[in-house]
């Protein structure tokens, strides 16, 4: 068949026998049991969240071993980092998660930082905080529309869409755009917070905490949900360490881990709000922990609201288009809401990076998939596959 | 003594070549150590029973071949750590940790698709980013030209060279001071 005579560093590879499919496909048939049905999920399956594709071997209604394959939505980011300027590169960062992409402006713009020596002014900080808190809240909410969806309820992602609307409009105002959002500046940020964001912000708090009520005596209390959810995937802490999964796949499986308390960042050292634990570690547990984060997002937006100092929001000599990092190394992570963001830069001392690698929390997240979903039904995988919270452009980079 | 100065003590039991201390919050590490490739497995595993996690697994090229450095995070406390070791470019092979770290097999994967490296031990190797049929060289290659040393990099904190072969690939003080450029 055609397309096995690539040059891989793995050396050409030659499989037996005629099978039919792709590359993947051939693969995964090659070492199927007779009897068995492999099933194809995706790339273009509602259930998969955009571009992930998921193979897996099926004996009747249960998943003998399930695959995801990725690289449909890869972009080659970290090169793309390598031959840009970091201002350059930053509108990439936007477009790595789009649903919380001030988490990523946040991890770039912080490893720079950090190589540079550069500390961005208070109220520079108090914004950051505010608008990436905010955008995890409208990343939750579209993953909790998403999340019942591919369960069977058409209806919530309706209402989420209606509240993330809301937070897109307070959003523009400040960022400018809607969905891939470049905010954040080397020693600052873009813009500053006018009256009308703050007065919008200051309303939605309390909307949206009178909303949640509503969900979940619409959503979370339903007996039909429960059923798809309580007890199925549990997913420990173990599994996270061996699988490096982090977020609220973490704090589902019990570990208090949330970088914004244990390492912290900005000014999250002056918020007061709690990590979401002590919550069960199946998929009902994953959905309690993200709705519990919207409410402590909501806490934290509040707390920078009220406390947001005046001054400048860039720092006093900003980096210009000539600016050249020191040589060094560093590594710096911020709490996304998929879990750990992490960029790893190295600079030789010249104009771009030497080297930028960036660490996705989903891509970590979903390595685990595969032993979740071991000897589960295929509906439970789907709910399963919910549960991870997946941004596919995130994991593919 | 703390958990890092029991990952250094099993490190140097290991054979590791180098070991470094950090500033936290310039390098976002707090340890990190150099060993020779055949040490890798045995200084992973005792980060596996510290408790800690893998994060991620990022290769660069230098002039001196290709450098992996493998990011540790322990959900506990203590803080970042990372394992590095050197492979020449006549052969880029590492052991694959995928036996110990499950998660680590994608990351190796996408290191093989972008390097061209190796991962003896990895249970899956194809393609894992990059299409199947990609016909190119891998595309996080550099032109030799643009490779810098090792030593211009500032990646060892404040080191404790245990190998005296790797005290000139470091250079001296270790964290270049000033602008290069």
């Amino acid at each position: 068949m055609s397309g096995l005579g690539f040059i891989n560093p793995f050396g050409v590879r030659e499989l037996p026998g005629t099978t039919t499919g792709d590359f993947y496909t051939a693969n995964f048939a090659q070492k199927a049991q007779p009897g068995r049905v492999i099933l194809n999920l995706g790339p273009q399956h509602p259930s998969t969240h955009g571009v992930l594709r998921i193979l897996a071997e099926m004996e009747g209604e249960y998943v003998w071993r399930a695959e995801p394959v990725l690289g449909y939505l890869h972009r080659m980011h970290e090169r793309m980092a390598e031959v840009k300027t970091p201002q350059q590169f930053l509108p990439n960062m936007g477009r790595v998660d789009y649903l919380h992409p001030l988490a990523w402006n946040w991890a770039y713009v912080g490893a720079v930082e950090k190589l540079a020596g550069l500390e961005p002014p208070e109220r520079a900080q108090w914004l950051r905080t505010l608008s990436c808190e905010l955008n995890r809240i409208s990343s939750h909410l579209l993953w909790w529309g998403a999340f019942v969806m591919d369960l069977g309820g058409v209806t919530p992602i309706l209402y989420a869409f209606e509240e993330r609307e809301k937070i897109n409009d307070i959003l523009q105002i400040i960022t400018g755009s809607r969905l891939t959002m470049s905010y954040f500046r080397l020693g600052g940020v873009c813009a500053d917070a006018d009256d009308r964001f703050l007065a919008l912000t200051r309303e939605f708090v309390p909307y949206l905490r009178e909303r949640l009520k509503m969900y979940r005596g619409l959503v979370t209390d339903n007996v039909i949900l429960r059923r798809r959810l309580e007890g199925v995937g549990p997913i420990d802490v173990d599994m996270c360490r061996r699988y490096g999964a982090t977020g609220p796949v973490l704090r589902a499986a019990g570990s208090p881990n949330d970088l914004r308390r244990d390492v912290p960042y900005g000014t999250y050292p002056q918020h007061d709000f709690w990590p979401a634990t002590g919550f069960p570690d199946d998929c009902f547990g994953r959905y309690l922990v993200r709705l519990a984060e919207i409410e402590s997002s909501l806490d934290i937006v509040e707390q920078a609201v009220r406390g947001l100092p005046p001054g400048p929001i860039m720092v006093d000599k900003p980096p210009k288009a000539n600016f050249k990092m020191p040589a060094g190394e560093t590594y710096f992570a911020v709490e996304g809401a998929r879990g750990q963001v992490g960029v790893h830069l190295v600079s030789d001392g010249g104009k771009n990076p030497y080297r930028v690698k960036l660490r996705a929390p989903g891509f970590s997240n979903l390595s685990l998939f595969a032993e979740a979903a071991q000897g589960t039904l295929l509906a439970d995988a789907v709910a399963i596959l919910g549960s991870l919270d997946l941004v596919i452009p995130e994991i593919d980079r | 003594m703390t958990v890092l100065d029991n990952l250094a003590a099993d490190w140097k039991k290991c054979g590791a070549c180098v070991v470094s201390r950090h500033d936290f919050r310039k390098d976002g590490l707090t340890l990190s150590a150099v060993t020779p490739t055949k040490a890798l497995k045995a200084a992973a595993e005792a980060l596996l029973r510290a408790g800690y996690a893998l994060l991620d697994v990022s290769v660069m090229e230098v002039r001196e071949g290709f450098l992996a450095t493998y990011h540790f995070d322990s959900f506990a406390e203590a803080g970042r750590t990372a394992l590095r070791t050197l492979v020449p470019f006549e052969a880029p092979e590492l052991p694959s940790l995928s036996g110990l770290f499950q998660g680590a097999e994608w990351h190796e994967r996408e290191c093989s698709d972008f390097f061209g490296v190796r991962f003896f031990g990895n249970p899956n190797p194809v393609p894992l980013l990059l299409p199947d049929d990609f016909d190119g060289p891998p595309p996080l290659r550099k032109d030799p030209a643009a490779l810098a040393p090792l030593s211009a990099l500032g990646l060892f904190g404040v080191p404790e060279i245990l190998d005296p072969a790797w005290a000139e690939l470091i250079g001296p003080g270790g964290r270049p001071k000033g602008d290069r450029a």
